[in-house]
């Protein structure tokens, strides 16, 4: 409404500069809606009601470390150990919720533990890396690519040494316990027939909390005054030590989050679990406008470009495009999407 | 504080280098050196702590190396190991889609005249044929193929009316590859397929059909070539998503290039309310490999079977060609008559063996 009521006061070179500009900077929601048409016509079975909850259960899956990631991104940082983190999370929870009696289990002496103390623990080891993160980046003035850089490698070391432990000799760790597979993939609810797994609620709730944090505390209008200019935030009294330091330990959080979930989502794990996960966050965060150039981003942002990559997988995947064509067409949406947000940035200036 | 910090980590740094020497085993000049693919295999790390076991057990010191998956990481171990005056050298080779690293790694032995044994990722009879102590111990990359592939198809004939969901007599399957241009991968999505077929085929009935038919490779691939789990769970929960018994084109077989991608599936199938033991309904779902975690799923009725690769074995045989050359100063292959050679080539072949529970 607001639109029209502008356009009706502009005359004719203004309204086609500004509806250029609109259709340009809402290029990527254009580009989502015609893509979700396109596959729709192709195949009728796309948004079908299983299909959308498949959709967002994807999504839910990605996005509290998609929400961690950008908190680094919008301090001009970035976060390469977020994927080991998920992983190393993910294999201590499943080895700690192990079936009692289950006969690979890693470590036969230890009951399997109440589900709230390894959701604390998954949520420890995430904090403790992130604050690792954040306390080098601080302290020491380097740059978190440098920083997290070497805690990814730290990490997966320490998980590689951990999956020699016990009774695993390296095997993947699975046998997990019903009452977490439950509480991860079962369902209190359904949505036109198709149980909605509980995930996608802890997701949701996760998300809430961090716009939350992000928007109407004086923590998350401190990081975004320290993204946009540390030196100006230093000057107005904000501790940007601290700020740096609780923005990486809320993104190992997340992390930590997203590791317990996907241990019982895939229900098996190994190394290999988690690895490039940070990749697919980053990405989901440029598409979605969490600029690099610091203190711009939204929640909505990053649940779009979650959403915008899960649809380009579900997408090809109904389509039977070959996966190559994935690469191709996630590197061509990431290269649009900041070079838009890029020319905003520099307008706004 | 800045400054006590850094002296803090500089001394956690000395703290974890010299626990890692006293380590035991990463003596400062072994005569073994182990260089895995990578070490987030499941398979073979279960080959790696029972090797590990072998060797240590036999009084031979070595050292293991990750490779990471990275070839160049790889050679780079090895050209340091020898350089370190390694005595044998074990490559579990990353790259096997060419020669060229299998080349690079024998010449390197070559040049110090030491042995080199390359074992279960498999290197061309060319390349071990170029050196006198070269030799390979693996399996046939096609047997665990085709083995799975008749194990498929005795399982669809013995159960064929439960399988077959919608009654139209045929059988449709999904089959998840475990990565592009790895031979192993290649003949294992081959042969699963063709060898069931066979079967079908002698006793009357149409052959597998692949449940999408618009995709012309007939597969789907873990775009990160790590045949993962996770990868199989999101095509596997996607493709449920348009697939179901209600539209009467249920996926009724799932066929797997390894056990982990055979757990990913199958914990998407009981989000679909199948194959979660007890009475539920089964979709028969197939591996590669018998991990301990796909013979637990098979004793809990959650999956029908998989493909034996002993690793054990392979580690005992490998441990004998090392006590071979380190202990008793003999050639690498010597009184190895009991095993089963190539004719013309040094490569000591261990078999695979179907696994039904």
């Amino acid at each position: 409404m607001e639109i029209i009521k502008r356009l009706r006061n502009m005359d004719r070179s203004e309204k086609k500069v500004y509806i250029r500009e609109l259709l340009l900077n809402n290029s990527l929601y254009i580009f989502l809606i015609a893509a979700v048409i396109i596959i729709q016509i192709l195949n009728p079975a796309f948004l079908s009601g299983r299909s959308i909850v498949n959709i967002i259960s994807l999504s839910a899956a990605n996005l509290p470390i998609a929400l961690g990631i950008a908190g680094a991104i919008i301090l001009t940082g970035t976060d390469l150990s977020a994927g080991r983190i998920v992983g190393a999370v993910a294999c201590v929870s499943a080895s700690l919720l192990q079936t009692s009696g289950y006969p690979n289990k890693m470590f036969p002496g230890l009951d399997t533990l109440p589900i709230p103390a390894v959701i604390l623990i998954a949520l420890g080891i995430g904090a403790l890396v992130g604050l690792i993160n954040g306390f080098c980046t601080a302290h020491f003035n380097l740059h978190p690519f440098i920083v997290t850089l070497s805690t990814q490698l730290i990490v997966y070391g320490g998980l590689l040494m951990f999956l020699m432990t016990g009774n695993n000799n390296g095997q993947s760790i699975s046998g997990l316990a019903p009452e977490y597979t439950d509480f991860i993939k079962g369902s209190i609810l359904s949505l036109g027939g198709t149980p909605i797994p509980n995930y996608v609620w802890y997701s949701i709730g996760i998300t809430a909390l961090m716009w939350f944090i992000w928007n109407k505390t004086a923590f998350g209008k401190n990081m975004f005054a320290v993204g946009s200019n540390p030196e100006a935030a230093n000057v107005s009294g904000v501790n940007v030590k601290r700020i740096i330091i609780l923005v990486f330990t809320l993104a190992g959080v997340m992390y930590g989050v997203t590791g317990f979930i996907e241990a019982a989502r895939i229900s098996s794990n190994s190394a290999a679990t988690g690895m490039n996960y940070e990749l697919d966050a980053i990405a989901a965060c440029v598409i979605g406008g969490v600029s690099f150039v610091g203190g711009i981003g939204k929640i909505r942002g990053v649940i779009m470009g979650v959403v915008l990559l899960r649809l380009i997988f579900v997408g090809l995947t109904f389509l039977s495009i070959d996966s190559n064509m994935q690469y191709i067409i996630k590197g061509l949406i990431i290269l649009i999407a900041c070079a838009i947000d890029m020319r905003k940035y520099l307008v706004r200036k | 504080m800045k400054k006590t910090i850094s002296i803090i980590l500089t001394l956690v740094l000395c703290l974890s280098v010299l626990t890692a020497c006293s380590g035991g085993r990463a003596k400062s000049t072994a005569d073994v050196h182990v260089f895995y693919y990578t070490y987030s295999d499941t398979y073979i790390s279960s080959v790696r702590s029972a090797l590990d076991r072998e060797l240590t057990d036999a009084g031979i010191s070595f050292q293991d190396y990750d490779g990471g998956g990275s070839q160049t990481t790889q050679t780079e171990q090895i050209q340091t190991a020898i350089t370190k005056g390694a005595k044998m050298i074990i490559v579990n080779i990353v790259n096997t889609g060419s020669d060229d690293a299998a080349n690079g790694i024998v010449n390197l032995a070559k040049g110090a005249d030491i042995p080199v044994l390359f074992f279960n990722r498999e290197v061309s009879d060319s390349v071990i044929s170029s050196y006198d102590k070269c030799a390979f111990v693996g399996t046939r990359a096609e047997e665990a193929g085709i083995l799975q592939g008749q194990m498929i198809g005795e399982y669809i004939m013995e159960n064929f009316e439960k399988i077959d969901l919608n009654g139209d007599g045929k059988i449709s399957y999904i089959l998840f590859k475990g990565e592009e241009g790895n031979n192993e991968a290649i003949y294992r999505t081959q042969y699963s397929v063709e060898e069931a077929n066979k079967i079908l085929e002698e006793a009357g009935k149409p052959p597998l059909y692949f449940y999408d038919e618009s995709n012309p490779n007939k597969y789907l691939v873990d775009k990160n070539g790590q045949w993962s789990a996770a990868a199989a769970n999101e095509y596997m929960v996607t493709a449920l998503t348009s697939y179901s018994e209600e539209r009467g084109n249920m996926i009724e077989l799932v066929i797997c290039n390894n056990d982990g991608m055979a757990e990913g599936a199958i914990s998407a199938l009981g989000s679909a309310g199948y194959n979660t033991g007890g009475d539920s309904k089964m979709i028969p779902v197939f591996g590669v490999d018998a991990t301990d975690a796909a013979k637990n799923l098979i004793k809990n009725g959650k999956m029908s079977g998989t493909i034996k690769q002993d690793a054990t074995e392979m580690a005992e045989l490998i441990e004998e060609l090392c006590e071979n050359v380190i202990i008793d100063k003999k050639p690498m292959l010597e009184d190895t008559e009991g095993y089963n050679i190539d004719p013309n080539v040094n490569k000591v072949r261990i078999s695979y063996s179907k696994y039904l529970g």
